[in-house]
C-alpha cells in the first residue's frame, strides 16, 4: 500500500469495469418546451451525452394557411401572410403584394415604395432583437438578454402600432401601395429609433459578443458546410454564416454572390440604398449570431438612407384596378429576416389566388437539424436549435 | 357554364433566344419540352416519365449545375391533372428556372428528387401530405404536416373544398359564415343549407 498524499485520487484497477454495456436512449423533446421556440417536437437518439439520430417532428401548429387563402380574394388574403412568419410580419406581406403586383404588373408611386422599405427593414431589426434575446437565453445568459432586446424592439413596435394600428398582425400593405398615410411625425420618430436600435445592437453586442460562457457554448456548435447549406436550401443568415467554410471538395461559385435577395435580385428598392451583407467564416452557431448581429446595423443603415430620400405625394395609384389577373404564375421571393420567403402565386383569372405555395425559409432551414446535431451534444442541440432562429407558424403554415 | 369555358387558357409564351431554354435544349436532346416565358424566369413544361432525367441533367450537368432547389409544390390543375413545380437556382451561374412536371390525378406517381437535393426530402413529404402525389425512391415517405392516419382526403386538392370542413366544425359557425357571403356557391355547403331550409 503506498503512502497516503492528500490530493492524489487513487483507483484500483480492480474497481473500475472496463467495459460497460450502453444503449442508445431516445430522448423526446417538446412539444411543450421553452427550448423548442414553439411547437416543435424532436426526438434525440443519445448515446450517453452524444447525440446520434435527431428525428424532427413538425406539423403542430398547421393551420391550412395556403388552402385559405385559396378561398379568399387578393386583397383578403394579406392577412394570413402576417401569421405566416409573424416576426416578419411586413416582409411577408411585402412578397405577397409584389406576388400580386407582378401579374397585374401595378405600379406603386414612390413614397408608398420608401414606406414599405422602412417598415420591412424596422420588422427585420425587430426580429433579429427577437433572436438575439431568445438565443441568449438558450444559452446561459437567462432574463438579461431577454430584457436589453426588448427594449428597444418594444419602441419599434410602437411605431407599426402607430403607423398600422396593429403591433403585429399588421395587414398594411395592399396591392399597388399600403393602405393609409403614415402619421406626420414618421420621419422623426424613425430617425431617434434609427439611433434606439443601434444603442440596443451595442448593448447586445457588449453582453453577448465577448462572453465567456456565451462563446463556449456556441462556438464551433453546429457547423455545416456551404455545399451541404445549399444543399439542404438553407437561406439568409443561416447561408451567410456558413459562406467561409467550405466543404473538402468546394464546389464553384459566382464570385459576385453575397447570398442576399435584396443585393443578387434586387426588389422594391433594394438597389437604391448603399449597405453591407455580413458573411460569416466559420459556419457555426456563433457567426449565425454575429451575421445577424451586424445584420441590424446594416438594417439602420438602409432606413437612414430610405428616410432621408423618402419623397411626399400619393401612396396608391391613382386607380387601383379590379384585381383580376389573366392565367399567369409568378413565384416571388423576398430575403425576410429568417431567409428566402417564396410565394409561388397561381392565377387562373379568378378574383383570388388558385394556388398560393408558401416556401417558408425556416421550413427549410429547419430541414437540416439533423445534420447539424448529429455529433454534438445534448445541450448543443438546443443551441443549434436557437441559432437557427425558426418560426414554428412559418414551418407549418 | 362548365368551369373549362368560364377560365381563360393561359398562352404559352416562347422565350427569346440565349435564355436557359437553350442550354436545357442543348443538354437534353430529344426531351420533348415546352418552354415558355413566366414573369420572372423561364419556365420549362416536361412530361412526368423526362422528369428524373431533366432534374438529373439540371443538377449535375457543368453548364446548368442547378445546385440550390428553392422550392418544391404540388398544383391542383383539376380537369388537367395534377404537378410537381421546381424553382431552381445556380449559385454557380445565377440563373433560374421554373420545371413543370406534369402528372395524372388517377395515377399521381413521379420519381423522387430527395437524392439530387436534400431540400427535397420534406418538400416532397409535405407534397405527397397535401396531394397524395407518390414521390418514387423517396427514402423516408412519412407524413410531416398531418396525422400519421390521415390517409383518406388530401386537403389542398381542390376536389376538398374548405366550406364542408366549416361545417364539420359546426352547424353554427357555417350558417353565419353562408349568411355572411363567405362561402362560395357550389362548394356543397349552400346546398345543404338550402334543402334543410326547405
Amino acid at each position: 500500500m503506498a503512502a497516503y498524499n492528500p490530493g492524489e485520487i487513487i483507483v484500483d484497477p480492480a474497481d473500475v469495469e472496463p467495459e460497460l454495456d450502453t444503449i442508445d436512449l431516445h430522448v423526446n423533446v417538446g412539444p411543450q418546451h421553452p427550448a423548442t421556440h414553439g411547437v416543435f417536437r424532436m426526438v434525440l437518439q443519445i448515446d450517453g451525452e452524444v447525440v446520434k439520430d435527431a428525428i424532427p417532428h413538425i406539423g403542430y401548429m398547421h393551420r391550412g394557411a395556403e388552402k385559405l387563402s385559396e378561398n379568399l380574394d387578393y386583397r383578403q388574403a394579406i392577412g394570413f401572410q402576417d401569421r405566416t412568419d409573424y416576426l416578419g410580419g411586413f416582409n411577408c406581406e411585402l412578397a405577397y403584394v409584389q406576388a400580386i403586383e407582378k401579374l397585374t404588373n401595378l405600379e406603386p408611386p414612390e413614397r408608398a415604395l420608401y414606406i414599405r422599405t422602412i417598415l420591412t427593414e424596422f420588422n427585420r431589426i425587430t426580429s433579429h432583437f427577437m433572436f438575439l434575446g431568445a438565443f441568449g437565453t438558450d444559452l446561459g445568459v437567462f432574463g438579461t438578454s431577454f430584457t436589453y432586446a426588448f427594449r428597444e424592439r418594444e419602441y419599434i413596435q410602437d411605431l407599426f402600432e402607430a403607423v398600422s394600428g396593429d403591433r403585429f398582425m399588421y395587414a398594411y400593405f395592399r396591392p399597388g401601395g399600403v393602405a393609409w398615410d403614415v402619421p406626420a411625425d414618421f420621419k422623426d420618430k424613425v430617425r431617434w429609433l434609427c439611433k434606439q436600435a443601434l444603442v440596443g445592437a451595442s448593448d447586445l453586442d457588449k453582453l453577448l459578443t465577448d462572453n465567456e460562457i456565451f462563446i463556449a457554448r456556441c462556438h464551433n456548435v453546429g457547423r455545416i458546410t456551404l455545399e451541404d447549406a445549399i444543399d439542404y436550401g438553407l437561406t439568409g443568415p443561416t447561408l451567410r454564416a456558413s459562406v467561409g467554410y467550405r466543404s473538402a471538395t468546394p464546389s464553384d461559385i459566382s464570385p459576385d454572390l453575397t447570398f442576399d435577395l435584396r443585393r443578387d435580385e434586387p426588389y422594391c428598392i433594394y438597389d437604391r440604398f448603399d449597405f453591407d451583407v455580413p458573411l460569416g467564416s466559420n459556419g457555426d452557431s456563433y457567426d449565425r449570431y454575429l451575421v445577424r448581429l451586424e445584420e441590424i446595423r446594416q438594417s439602420v443603415r438602409i432606413i437612414q438612407q430610405a428616410v432621408e430620400q423618402m419623397p411626399d405625394g400619393p401612396i396608391l395609384p391613382a386607380r387601383v384596378p379590379r384585381l383580376r389577373p389573366g392565367p399567369n404564375e409568378v413565384y416571388m421571393r423576398c430575403e425576410n429576416p429568417r431567409g428566402e420567403y417564396g410565394l409561388y402565386l397561381i392565377s387562373r383569372g379568378g378574383t383570388g389566388p388558385y394556388r398560393l405555395r408558401i416556401r417558408g425559409a425556416s421550413f427549410c432551414n429547419l430541414s437540416a437539424l439533423k445534420k447539424m446535431t448529429v455529433g454534438y451534444y445534448v445541450a448543443d442541440a438546443v443551441t443549434i436549435l436557437g441559432s437557427l432562429d425558426i418560426v414554428l407558424c412559418e414551418v407549418d403554415r | 357554364m362548365s368551369p373549362e369555358e368560364r377560365r381563360p387558357q393561359a398562352v404559352i409564351v416562347p422565350p427569346e433566344p440565349g435564355t436557359i431554354a437553350d442550354l436545357f435544349a442543348e443538354a437534353l436532346p430529344g426531351v420533348a419540352v415546352t418552354p415558355h416565358q413566366g414573369v420572372t424566369d423561364v419556365i420549362l413544361i416536361i412530361g412526368r416519365d423526362d422528369a428524373p432525367n431533366v432534374l438529373a441533367t439540371a443538377r449535375t450537368d457543368p453548364r446548368l449545375s442547378f445546385d440550390f432547389l428553392r422550392n418544391l409544390s404540388g398544383v391542383d390543375y383539376e380537369e388537367d391533372g395534377l404537378e410537381v413545380v421546381y424553382h431552381l437556382f445556380s449559385y454557380k451561374h445565377r440563373h433560374n428556372v421554373t420545371i413543370r412536371a406534369k402528372v395524372p390525378t388517377d395515377d399521381p406517381r413521379i420519381g423522387s428528387v430527395a437524392g439530387l437535393w436534400a431540400a427535397a426530402d420534406w418538400h416532397e413529404r409535405e407534397a405527397r401530405d397535401m396531394f397524395g402525389i407518390v414521390f418514387e425512391g423517396h427514402p423516408n415517405m412519412v407524413p410531416l404536416l398531418l396525422p400519421e392516419d390521415m390517409f383518406d382526403h388530401y386537403p389542398l386538392r381542390k376536389d376538398n373544398p374548405l366550406a364542408p370542413l366549416e361545417e364539420w366544425q359546426g352547424e353554427a359557425l357555417g350558417d353565419m359564415m353562408a349568411q355572411a357571403g363567405h362561402i362560395p356557391p357550389g362548394s356543397g355547403y349552400d346546398v345543404v343549407a338550402a334543402e334543410e331550409g326547405e
